[in-house]
């Protein structure tokens, strides 16, 4: 985080690493190439369904019933019988079973299913329409993702909403499963010696800017209302939403001590220091006080002219001088976590540590997705095609009696399932089983 | 009360994997001797078996208030009785004996090895708090368990076709696969014995991808480790002091799941090891030993299964491996696909199947080469299930 990626591969990885970060290999998924692929798969998907489907689509428009009889004899299912007796009884057999017939003269043409033919034609429309919603994430407004970090108690503006909204965390909170708690996963917890957070949660309270109009005003922020994000809950406004990410307690909010003497007697009372935002002067107790000399919140190193030098503004490692005075004397002392020093000689206090609060922050995300809807149309309809063009099975049965009783059948899939259809019919009306070339 | 659900829950499991056992004896004979009564018996014990599955998994939701799909144990059990569904189905179908006799020893082979988990009931993390991961999970696995049909089918056509003493590519190939059955089965076995019966336990402490101190309990010598782990042992009450433990010296960074690794590493080279034994005793290949049991398939019917399998579970397969999956993830992690191991798998997975369907359809790859590519897509989906969630620590490593 925070790194520039240009510099970062270029300082490290010289040449190979500025050729690596031109061609996107750093962020692979939004490279420029990348959206390149997407295009000629899309514009392939596109030529493809144009080149075979109007030309399927003349083919099953005109279909006629009449065929040579070398076309019956390619089929895989066909039957030549003596007498044409009883094919009256096959056509009423077949209607039965849902085939819708074409007649002419004394030549049939049964068909069902013929939409299974289409499914891929829809799929590929799906896709496309897929492809072309994940090109768009690119164009400016119609994607954000945002990460908001707010500390306990704070307001902080909503990004990307022009300062329309703002939003305040109440409270975080993360529960953890109780091993005592009389379920079934008592054991389990027991076992696994592990905590198990059940809950991440924060309360907030959404908040929109009266005063947005008007510029260089202050905010004037009517409450939208309270809502509380967990993990898997999001909360929706306009079309964005805020989800449950993470969350932060690295940050100190205040740190406590306790002024000894020399005999580790404590002096006074402890006194609290806001790390936020730190008095100068603490007095613990008459006569006795605690100067702020020096602070630095994320502590580096002393410089020449011993000022506290600090690497970062964020209180993690904070670092203070501290000069104590009473009515007789005044003494200096570098206070660190875990370490003190000190600065004047024959000090007759020291400072103690006792103990520091942290502050809870939550961290969550903004996102907004325009192409969303888009895709996930494009998808149902990929689904839909497939889900056609896998479960229905496109059959023709041609009969004629022009010798005899002939018949053949053809499906794009599934024979076994043709032969169920065909076959008790066959049976019922006196003639024998259909033939199969591949069995 | 739930206790007592799950005890019921636990015994019913243990019981259908034993009917499905003893099932195979006359599902054995009917394909011997084409006896119907035989045929009857195995597939009634097979039904009384699922349906005994069914109400493990039933009681098992009840008792915890989620889909029984939460952990590896339940994922794979899970599996495993899709597998004897999607059977059943082939079975309803075209009724075929010799599928079951394959399928089933699968099954029950999936059974023991998920065992091998944790087979606890655990509590849900937040991410897994939804209705989606009941809908999305069992989706999944009955897509699995249609599409392993299909790779069951071309194994038995492989086996069928390939002449077992053929010098051919083709025929050292399907003994690969007899090689990697074999491993598997060792994998199994070493860590029931060592896990179990010897107890060996070494414990190593690291720091993994999230900066978070976990204890890794190898069964098994370490030859690969965390990057920083120390060797200790556990005092009791979480309390751990340095110790002194078989480490080979190999470290990986912690986004590989290095202890899963090593009992891989273990399991191959035990594995390899063991299959030539078995070589040399048996002086035959073992394809040429699982052979027989193929002999009496019909390879269109086989080719029919592998092709109609896939053509039933794969649009199952994306409707809950992809839009499902993308729906709770845009809810449970504010993105629709992100590229985590799993979901970059799934997307492997789907891409595989989409071309055989293409191969077979515009290619005409029928017969032996579907049967190859339908085996293969066994093995990724097992790698899927086994290998993203064990050794690459991405987003669903949730054992």
């Amino acid at each position: 985080m925070g790194a520039n990626p240009q510099q970062y591969y270029t300082e490290n990885y010289g040449t190979l690493g500025k050729i690596y970060i031109e061609l996107g290999f750093h962020n692979l998924y939004s490279s420029w190439w990348f959206i390149i692929l997407i295009g000629l798969l899309a514009l392939s998907l596109i030529a493809a369904s144009i080149d075979r489907g109007i030309p399927l689509f003349k083919s099953l428009k005109n279909q006629r019933a009449k065929k040579h009889p070398s076309f019956y004899k390619r089929q895989r299912l066909n039957l030549h019988q003596g007498s044409s007796r009883n094919t009256a009884d096959v056509v009423e057999g077949l209607k039965k079973k849902g085939y819708k017939v074409k007649e002419d003269d004394n030549h049939y043409l049964f068909e069902k299913g013929k939409l299974s033919r289409w499914g891929p034609y829809i799929n590929y429309f799906g896709l496309i329409l897929l492809l072309f919603g994940s090109m768009l994430r690119f164009f400016p407004g119609m994607y954000v993702d945002e990460l908001i970090y707010i500390t306990e108690g704070e307001t902080v503006q909503v990004p990307e909403t022009n300062g329309k909204y703002y939003v305040k965390n109440n409270k975080f909170t993360i529960d953890i499963y109780d091993e005592e708690s009389g379920t079934v996963y008592d054991n389990t917890l027991e076992n696994i010696n592990e905590t198990v957070v059940s809950n991440y949660q924060t309360d907030f309270s959404f908040y929109e800017n009266e005063n947005m109009d008007v510029v260089g005003s202050a905010p004037d922020l009517q409450k939208v209302e309270d809502y509380s994000v967990q993990v898997n809950h999001p909360y929706r406004f306009d079309l964005f939403e805020i989800y449950q990410a993470s969350y932060d307690n690295s940050q100190m909010k205040s740190m406590t001590f306790q002024l000894e003497d020399n005999d580790d007697k404590p002096v006074g009372e402890p006194f609290t220091i806001e790390l936020d935002n730190p008095h100068q002067n603490y007095e613990v107790v008459d006569g006795v006080n605690v100067n702020i000399r020096a602070y630095a919140p994320d502590f580096l190193e002393i410089d020449e002219n011993g000022a506290l030098i600090s690497e970062t503004p964020v209180a993690t490692n904070p670092a203070f001088v501290f000069e104590i005075f009473d009515s007789e004397s005044s003494e200096l002392s570098l206070i660190q976590i875990m370490n003190s020093t000190d600065i004047t000689e024959n000090n007759k206090y020291n400072v103690k540590f006792v103990e520091n609060k942290n502050h809870w922050a939550t961290v969550l995300t903004l996102k907004k997705d325009l192409t969303m809807p888009l895709i996930a149309t494009g998808f149902v309809i990929f689904l839909v095609g497939l889900f056609i063009g896998s479960y229905i099975n496109h059959r023709r049965i041609w009969v004629n009696t022009d010798d005899g009783f002939s018949i053949s059948a053809h499906t794009n899939k599934n024979y076994f399932g043709l032969k169920k259809d065909i076959n008790p019919v066959l049976r019922e009306s006196g003639y024998d089983e259909i033939l199969d070339r591949d069995s | 009360m739930e206790s007592t659900l799950l005890s019921i829950s636990n015994w019913l499991i243990t019981a259908a994997f034993f009917t499905l056992l003893i099932s195979l004896i006359p599902l054995a004979l009917s394909v011997k001797s084409n006896k119907k009564t035989a045929e009857f018996i195995s597939i009634i014990m097979i039904i009384v078996a699922f349906i005994m599955e069914i109400t493990y998994f039933l009681l098992r939701w009840t008792a915890t208030g989620h889909a029984a799909v939460s952990n590896m144990y339940e994922f794979i059990a899970t599996f495993s009785i899709m597998l004897i569904l999607g059977y059943l189905i082939t079975y309803h179908y075209y009724k075929t004996k010799i599928l079951g006799l394959f399928v089933i020893p699968l099954a029950l082979i999936l059974i023991a090895y998920g065992s091998m988990f944790s087979t606890d009931v655990n509590p849900l993390i937040p991410a897994l708090q939804s209705n989606w991961l009941a809908i999305h999970v069992i989706t999944v696995t009955i897509s699995y368990g249609i599409l392993s049909m299909s790779a069951v089918a071309g194994l038995i056509y492989l086996l069928k076709a390939i002449p077992h003493d053929e010098k051919s590519w083709r025929a050292r190939m399907l003994e690969v696969i007899m090689a990697g059955l074999v491993i598997v089965l060792v994998y199994i076995a070493t860590t029931l014995i060592m896990k179990g019966a010897v107890d060996y336990s070494d414990e190593f402490m690291y720091t993994d991808q999230r900066g978070q101190t976990i204890v890794a309990d190898y069964h098994l010598p370490s030859l690969i480790n965390f990057e920083g782990a120390i060797a200790v042992e556990h005092l009791g009450n979480n309390e751990y002091e340095p110790a002194d433990h078989f480490h080979s010296g190999i470290n990986l960074p912690p986004v590989i799941q290095s202890q899963s690794l090593n009992t891989v590493i273990w399991s191959v080279m035990l594995g390899v090891i063991i299959y030539g034994i078995l070589r040399l005793i048996l002086r035959r290949r073992l394809s040429a030993i699982i052979k027989p049991l193929a002999n009496k398939a019909d390879l269109n019917l086989m080719d029919e299964i592998g092709y109609r399998s896939v053509i039933i579970g794969f649009p199952l397969f994306a409707l809950g491996g992809i839009f499902f999956a993308a729906i709770w993830a845009q809810i449970a992690w504010s993105r629709f696909w992100g590229w985590d191991p799993k979901e970059t798998w799934a997307f492997i997975t789907f891409m595989f199947y989409t071309i055989f369907l293409h191969l077979r359809l515009n290619r005409g790859y029928e017969g032996e080469k579907s049967a190859w590519l339908a085996v293969i897509g066994f093995i990724l989906i097992l790698f899927n299930l086994i290998a993203i969630n064990l050794i690459v620590a991405g987003l669903h490593s949730y054992a």
